[in-house]
């Protein structure tokens, strides 16, 4: 406990007690000057404070310090600070912790004027033997349920903590997706002690996502990419990470998640790109790409992973010398195949001519 | 502890002074009690100045050109602790074109609202220089030699400017009404080609997208369900583009003539029902269920419809498509532990994309009522499943198995031309297995295989040679993928930690006959990542991935304009280095800061094999092939300080170096000068000049090497 700690506390208990009598209860040490002031008189003289029917303080506490027993006979009832009864837990833990556990308290799990928001036990567990410390220092048991990375408490347990108040609206399909089946708790991502959790902010996100998956890290680099480094997408943009949906889309499928920002290309067109209504994947790659428009491959490559045609289709990718406008020198320059083909995502023309049907109108 | 010290008399003196100290204390510690609980308001006002364009990197952020830029950013929130009630403000680059703000009014547990202003910008990085007119517009005009335009640079980009609504209302203890409404409005200009011919064109964007959403869930301790109505409604208001060229009339032909239309796209809209429910029958099992009924329409009046001429329709063709499409989901999920060591999870999934647009005619002869090309609806229905089992071994060890199946029923065109071969069934399975051991002792890590195998029913064939009936098309091809992945979490030291990756990945496409298209791919990538906390206040973070993609890919090459018949083997490969730096730390009481490097670096390689069956030149005539690589490389340094005059106040300083430089040639000629569009002579059947001789001559311009600075001060004020 600091400094500032100890002298709030001070003034704390000099009102409760009056000023004598927070000499004693600071130190637990009976003082030659006072020497009525003993533990057990003491314990008696203010019996309204232990049994404070405010929190759930057992009569014996330690010292985090020491771990020895506290006087707490002796003592008023801690206060809580933040959560109702959490003063069981912040008459140690508090401020100079790491994480500062009291900043809940700037989060909606902090703020007590909503009856359902939990105290300190409702996820980390009565966790007694914990408090009643009986290593003390070093070898005192951790909480029932603990978060840290190196937990002995079991994945399921520590997201089960959340569950029993989410599993409801979007988390009512954690258990079937790959992140619940791979470990990953709620606290593998979220902070949920902090104001500012760095998963919720489309800023800060990725970085969140990208401890594991590593790969879209180097891809949200590339040349092209959606504006995920530039703070106006995040990752859930386009994924539901608490879902079970394929590729753990936001909406039902990719083409579906796609089209809630490129609607233009949902159609249905008189004129539909085969793979375009299957799955914008086929040709993109949403990640990031050294190739504009995010494309997995550059023309005329990815047009020929489908098309064999014995006319210009087939052209062998080279660079024009010089200004064109045949087609069997534009597949690889400019926009490749698409200098001709610009409605690659499908057309609705109806000019009587088989260029209609080639995404040509 | 001298106890004698700290032992007070009760005396007036000491009972006064010890009273007003902690009268003044109080407030302090009030204060000090107020920073750690209570939310944190933040506003900064600064400006920023970037020495020099940044076209590449500066295609969304904003701040595209060089120059001087004003920084301002509000985080404001307030709560009454009494009611639960709180007042969000959050502002972000109020100075710049990609601002956004987004305010919420909650009462905690009873009801809420919001709305929300986001504005991103999109700038082509390149520069055209073109005389092409009308651009932004529905009518271009493009020079002849009858009337030609003078060329000036144009910079063509696009803005979204989304506006959200929306909101909460507790109906009744775990039962809640939520409502989302998004209204997006696109705007701006997309490079684009002529589509007769390869000249410059410029799609004009006026857009507006609205999505609704409306749900009602109930959360209980055993079942929970979430169900309502998603709707979204694109309204393009923009029909279709009429490209004209200058001077120049008429047109018998329908491949080019004096005004050529493009389509757009057309407004549409989709409705979509759905429920989403989970009922957990004991602490160790939970079953899910999930259904959507989506219909998705389009059926406005075809604009080319009433062209006349040569762009009039075939005489049969119908002047609206009625396009509609039923998507269904239905999705049952189980999730067990029947053993304590032991948990199973499995799903079954249909998904039915039902296209039910009627087939017609859109090209045909007049003359005889005989149709050549269709209008091309396409059905898929999946139907997919999953079983996998987690058992737990001792030391934190587990193991886990699965299996995937998905089968695909996919119609295929069944009248018209048909270019590429379809496949009427599809099937894959995919196997799974996986070590991994949790965190403990330091370390932790997985280890995971995957084999997947896909093939399907007979191709049909596509019209045309018989090249095109010898291919794979990729994304229906058989296919074997076998992948690799490894990860460990190590953490030698509580200062100390460290993340690797490896990850391999080779799909394999049988030829089975048809010997085109992509033969293999693969992918892997190596990464490590690593933090060192050097004190409470110094860290340091840094990363580097290594990344490498290669394709073979085959196809054949039909002689022309000098080049030989061929077969073409691609050896496609990519190849990236990227690398993180990040220090942050405390360099006093009231000063601290960071210092960052992002840097990395790609290499593109086109290597191409031509076998020549025929005679000829290895490429035709005008053009200079294999393709070059292509490399990118950035590098941009970071450095931030931020100054603490108190505890409500800072002063910030960022410094960024950026170097950005590319030897793409996508539009380059061979030689390595910027691309320029054609200007010539075009027939043009039946039209009042013919040939056409068309003046583009449109050049596009690529600053291949971008150096910029950026220097920005913020004031922040912080308060409760």
């Amino acid at each position: 406990m600091n400094a500032l700690s100890k002298l709030f506390l001070m003034c704390l208990m000099s009102s409760a007690l009056g000023i004598a009598d927070y000499v004693r209860a600071a130190d637990a040490t009976p003082v030659t000057e006072a020497p009525a002031a003993t533990v057990a008189p003491a314990a008696t003289e203010t019996p309204a404070a232990t049994e404070s029917p405010a929190v759930s303080t057992p009569a014996t506490a330690e010292s985090p310090a020491t771990g020895a027993p506290l006087a707490t006979a002796s003592k008023p009832a801690p206060k809580d600070l933040v959560l109702t009864g959490d003063a069981k837990c912040t008459r140690c833990h508090d401020e100079s912790d790491s994480p500062k556990v009291l900043s809940i308290g700037k989060t909606k799990h902090g703020t007590v004027a909503d009856s359902r928001t939990p105290t300190c036990t409702n996820c980390h567990g009565e966790s007694s033997a914990h408090e009643s410390n009986p290593g003390g220092g070093k070898d005192r048991p951790l909480p029932d349920r603990y978060f840290a990375k190196n937990s002995p408490t079991s994945a399921e347990e520590r997201t089960n903590a959340c569950l029993a108040c989410h599993q409801g609206g979007k988390h009512i399909n954690w258990q079937m997706g790959v992140h619940a089946n791979r470990d990953v708790t709620c606290t593998s991502c979220h902070q949920i002690h902090t104001a500012h959790d760095k998963v919720r902010d489309k800023r800060t996100q990725p970085e969140v996502c990208f401890s594991c998956h590593k790969e879209q890290r180097t891809q949200i680099s590339k040349l092209s990419h959606h504006p995920i480094p530039e703070g106006k997408l995040a990752c859930v943009s386009c994924h539901d990470v608490h879902g079970d949906n394929p590729k753990m889309m936001a909406r039902g499928s990719v083409n579906e998640t796609c089209f809630t920002c490129h609607m233009e290309k949902r159609g249905p067109f008189v004129h539909n790109h085969q793979p375009v209504t299957e799955d914008c994947s086929i040709c993109h790659n949403p990640h990031g790409s050294n190739i504009t428009n995010l494309l997995k491959a550059r023309p005329p490559f990815l047009c020929q992973e489908c098309h064999s045609h014995d006319s210009h289709p087939g052209q062998a990718a080279a660079l024009p010398n010089a200004p064109s406008n045949s087609t069997s020198l534009m597949g690889s320059v400019a926009r490749g195949c698409l200098n001709c083909h610009t409605n690659i995502h499908g057309g609705n023309s109806t000019v009587n001519s088989a260029t209609a049907g080639r995404f040509r109108r | 502890m001298n106890k004698n010290i700290l032992t007070f008399k009760r005396t007036a003196i000491s009972a006064a002074l010890m009273a007003a100290l902690c009268s003044v204390h109080a407030d302090e510690t009030d204060a000090d009690m107020a920073q750690m609980i209570k939310p944190v308001s933040s506003i900064s006002i600064g400006v920023g100045n970037w020495s020099g364009d940044r076209p590449q990197l500066g295609i969304y952020d904003g701040m595209r050109d060089g120059g001087i830029y004003g920084l301002f950013d509000a985080d404001i929130v307030s709560r009454d602790d009494l009611t639960g009630t709180w007042l969000k403000l959050d502002v972000r680059n109020l100075g710049i074109d990609n601002r956004e703000v987004r305010g919420d009014y909650i009462r905690q547990g009873n009801y809420g609202g919001f709305f929300e202003f986001n504005r991103i910008t999109r700038d082509n990085p390149y520069t055209f220089t073109t005389g092409l007119q009308g651009i932004g517009t529905t009518d271009l005009t493009v020079g002849t030699s009858l009337g030609s335009f003078t060329q000036r640079e144009v910079e063509l980009g696009t803005t979204r400017e989304l506006t959200r609504l929306g909101g909460f209302i507790n109906l009744s203890p775990g039962l809640d009404l939520k409502i989302d409404f998004k209204n997006e409005n696109k705007t701006g200009t997309r490079q684009w080609g002529w589509g007769s011919a390869a000249l410059f064109s410029v799609e004009p964007l006026d857009s507006t997208t609205r999505q609704i959403e409306m749900i009602l869930q109930y959360t209980g301790e055993q079942l929970q369900i979430s169900g309502g109505y998603f709707g979204s409604m694109y309204d393009n208001h923009n029909l279709q583009v009429l490209e004209q060229l200058n001077g120049v009339t008429g047109g018998t032909s329908a491949q080019f003539n004096a005004t050529t239309p493009l389509s757009l796209p057309l407004s549409n809209q989709a409705h979509q029902l759905f429920i989403d429910s989970g009922y957990t029958f004991t602490p160790t099992t939970r079953g899910t269920f999930k259904a959507s009924y989506t219909r998705a329409t389009q059926d406005e009046h075809l604009p080319s419809y009433d062209l006349a001429g040569a762009n009039a329709p075939f005489v049969n063709a119908p002047s609206h498509l009625d396009g509609q499409i039923d998507t269904t989901v239905v999705q049952l999920g189980l999730n067990s532990r029947p053993m304590p060591k032991l948990s199973i999870t499995a799903n079954l999934r249909y998904n039915d994309i039902n296209d039910k647009t009627p087939l017609a005619g859109y090209v045909g002869n007049n003359g005889t009522g005989v149709i050549s090309v269709w209008n091309t609806p396409h059905s898929v229905k999946t139907t997919s499943g999953k079983l996998e089992a987690n058992y737990r071994l001792p030391q934190n060890f587990s193991v886990i198995g699965g299996v995937d199946y998905s089968s695909q029923d996919r119609t295929y065109p069944t009248m018209g031309n048909v270019y590429v071969p379809f496949r009427s069934d599809l099937k894959e399975t995919t196997y799974r297995l996986q070590l991994r051991r949790a965190f403990a002792d330091a370390l932790s890590g997985s280890l995971a295989y995957l084999h997947s195998s896909r093939d399907g029913s007979t191709y049909t064939d596509a019209n045309g040679t018989p090249y095109a009936n010898e291919i794979n098309p990729i994304h229906i091809a058989d296919r074997n993928r076998d992948k690799w992945r490894a990860a460990m979490d190590w953490e030698p030291l509580e200062k100390l930690s460290m993340q690797f990756r490896v990850e391999h990945s080779k799909d394999k496409y049988p030829d089975a006959g048809r010997p085109y298209g992509l033969k293999e791919g693969t992918a892997q990538l190596y990464g490590v990542d690593g933090s060192y906390a050097f004190s409470e206040d110094w860290k340091l973070s840094a990363w580097y991935t290594n990344d490498v993609t290669k394709a073979e890919q085959i196809g054949f090459r039909a002689a022309s304009t000098g080049a030989a018949d061929a077969v073409k083997n691609a050896h496609l490969k990519d190849v990236g280095d990227s690398l993180g730096i990040n220090l942050r730390g405390k360099l006093s009481a009231k000063i601290d800061g960071g210092a960052g490097v992002d840097w990395y670096k790609t290499t593109s390689s086109y290597p191409q094999d031509l076998t020549l069956t025929g005679a000829g030149t290895d490429y035709p005539t005008g053009t200079t092939g294999p393709l070059p690589d292509i490399r990118n490389n950035l590098l941009r340094l970071k450095l931030d300080a931020k100054y603490a005059f108190d505890k409500n106040t800072d002063l910030r300083i960022d410094l960024i170096h950026e170097r950005w430089h590319t030897d793409d040639w996508s539009w380059n000629f061979a030689d390595g000068t910027p691309f320029t569009y054609y200007t010539g002579n075009i027939t043009c059947t039946g039209c009042s000049l013919t040939p056409v001789p068309v003046v583009d001559g449109t050049t596009v311009t690529a600053k291949q090497t971008q150096k910029s600075n950026f220097i920005g001060l913020r004031y922040i004020y912080k308060f409760h």
